[in-house]
């Protein structure tokens, strides 16, 4: 009786000791790739801001009804722009070469975000393709915002736009993007992303900082107080300043991405 | 009040009784009893209850400050303006008054197309900034209710200084020299002039009952006729004429290159008077009431004063409002492409 017993605490110590190992590499590679997974996701919502600005016009013009810009076309120069900025292209992700690495968490949750994205543009076409109307609110920030909201409803990840001082004030920083933020405006511009583990480790944070473009002064920038075309007034901001953040919130398990 | 589930059991159950008691003597006696076990939809009001929700038509031409172009949010697309708040004061009487909420379906269609899904039963009311008291055989058969903006007068305005004078110089013959019939003074301070109007709005309806002389330029919309001033097509538009509260905030905020016509005095000119009301079907006798009331009392309380002030008056800007207390809108029924149209000259009468 007491050899069984030795033999099953033998077993089970075994057991634990390598469960414990399992779990401490697993840990730290499933960090690595959600950390990878949010700063992709962060682009890419930073990527389809940059389609709908260098849209603007277009999408602005009084004089045109339909613009064509349909959910299609938006489609193809986000994957055009994402592949510029980040040397992925979402259109072949099946037969991407070995060197570009795209975490296996990271592909579904892309998708997941092109639809979204794909989606507010569907529901704006309506408000787009207005002929006789300029101005319409269809901006980088008013998509973000909308393509945030819907993939982070979809998904057990937070996406989100935020700012020092955000004109929607659902896109309030909590305290540590607060503080994030806070750093970063008084830093010289970067492209890196700032990545914390919070709630006692069971969310990574990721914090990528957006900056201000030309074309973003016309609604930002100088003379500061002066009302911009939406009625908002002007923050004063010159190029290359901190325009906020898009904030990645992953909830974590010891196992790795909570799925 | 009440409560009710509209796919209860009770109701087939009611349905089957009252098949039942078709053949049978003394059915108006169950037909109340059960009523007071299954109140059944009797009225337009009962049946928005019933539904919970009420479906609200509204111009999908923008009419400055009271119907602002659908603009995009971070809420999704949105409308506001006076008439959405309008909107939203009778929503939120009618949840009161179904005691649970009622959310308000607006369609967005052409002010033409008001009309007739009124007609058709697929609204049960639209605020457009329409007048009550316009004598057009277009505007028979609806009801309008007791008015919830006041001075919405018609009235014009130009580009060109020297139409803004020639009216005034008319003016001032017609003081020296009144003309025998009075009511042609509005005629003659805009003889000769080429004039723009919204189709089917009062101040087209007025145009062709009083400004028989006149060429006269039929618009989709007011963003087309001020498209169609600016390529400077022949004919010139000399006069947009409109509701002067629209035409008004437009000179004001939007083409402040547009002044409004004035009397030798400065004071606007005005062709005829007009208040606003809220469109229902003729029969919708308890909702016209209800409407009435809810109007009344925000008349009572001088929230139509304030309401006037917030959007007229105070500098603000639309997006923003839209963004912060816009509503949403029903994207099916929009027009697709949505085009704020052209212009036609009407030939002369």
């Amino acid at each position: 009786m007491k050899r069984v017993w030795i033999a099953l605490t033998a077993v089970l110590l075994t057991f634990a000791t390598f469960q414990f190992v399992l779990l401490q590499s697993g840990w730290a590679v499933e960090r690595g790739e959600a950390e990878e997974t949010a700063r992709l996701l962060a682009k890419l919502l930073d990527a389809g801001r940059s389609v709908i600005e260098q849209n603007q016009l277009l999408i602005d013009d009084r004089h045109k009804g339909n613009k064509g810009f349909t959910p299609e076309v938006f489609e193809q120069q986000l994957i055009q722009e994402f592949r510029q900025q980040t040397g992925i292209d979402l259109s072949k992700v099946h037969s991407m070469p070995a060197s570009v690495t795209l975490p296996p968490t990271a592909k579904e949750l892309l998708f997941d975000l092109v639809l979204a994205s794909k989606e507010v543009v569907s529901d704006a076409q309506v408000v787009i393709n207005q002929r006789g109307i300029g101005y319409k609110n269809f901006i980088p920030a008013t998509y973000g915002s909308q393509a945030a909201a819907r993939f982070s409803k979809q998904s057990h990840i937070r996406l989100k736009q935020t700012a020092l001082h955000p004109r929607n004030p659902k896109n309030e920083p909590d305290d540590y993007e607060a503080s994030v933020l806070k750093r970063l405006s008084g830093l010289p511009r970067a492209e890196e992303y700032v990545s914390e583990l919070i709630d006692h480790g069971q969310t990574l944070h990721v914090v990528m900082p957006i900056y201000y473009v030309t074309a973003c002064l016309t609604c930002h920038g100088e003379p500061k107080g002066d009302l911009d075309i939406s009625g908002y007034p002007k923050e004063g901001h010159l190029e290359g300043d901190l325009a906020g953040a898009i904030t990645v919130m992953t909830p974590l398990t010891v196992g790795g991405v909570n799925r | 009040m009440r409560a009710r589930d509209p796919h209860s059991p009770s109701q087939w159950l009611l349905g089957l009784i009252l098949l039942l008691s078709l053949g049978t003597n003394g059915c108006g006696l169950i037909y109340d009893v059960v009523q007071r076990v299954v109140p059944i939809p009797t009225d337009e009001l009962d049946s928005i209850c019933d539904r919970h929700r009420v479906q609200i038509g509204m111009a999908t031409e923008p009419f400055l400050p009271f119907v602002f172009p659908a603009i995009w949010t971070d809420e999704g697309a949105r409308i506001t303006g006076l008439d959405v708040e309008v909107v939203k004061y009778i929503t939120s009487a009618l949840s009161q008054h179904c005691e649970s909420p009622v959310t308000p379906v607006l369609h967005l269609v052409r002010f033409q197309d008001l009309f007739t899904l009124l007609n058709e039963g697929q609204l049960d009311l639209f605020v457009s900034t329409v007048a009550a008291n316009t004598p057009s055989p277009s505007r028979a058969g609806f009801a309008y209710s007791i008015p919830y903006f006041y001075n919405g007068d018609i009235s014009g305005i130009a580009y060109r200084k020297e139409i803004v004078e020639r009216v005034r110089a008319n003016l001032r013959a017609e003081e020296e020299n009144p003309p025998p019939d009075g009511l042609l003074a509005n005629e003659r301070a805009l003889a000769g002039l080429t004039i723009a109007v919204q189709k089917l709005t009062t101040s087209h309806l007025y145009a062709e009952a009083n400004l028989t002389a006149n060429r006269l330029v039929l618009c989709d919309s007011l963003p087309a006729a001020f498209e169609f001033a600016d390529a400077a097509t022949d004919p010139a538009i000399d006069v947009i004429l409109g509701a002067e509260p629209v035409l008004g905030f437009m000179v004001s905020r939007v083409r402040k290159d547009w002044q409004l016509l004035t009397l030798n005095t400065g004071a606007p000119l005005f062709l005829t008077r007009d208040q606003f009301s809220v469109v229902m079907a003729e029969d919708s006798y308890r909702l016209r009431w209800f409407v009435d009331n809810v109007l009344f009392k925000l008349d009572k309380s001088g929230k139509l004063v304030e309401l006037r002030k917030r959007w007229l008056e105070e500098q603000y800007a639309f997006p923003r409002r839209a963004a912060a207390e816009g509503l949403p809108f029903d994207v099916e029924k929009m027009v697709t492409h949505y085009d704020q149209g052209t212009c036609r000259v009407e030939p002369a009468h």
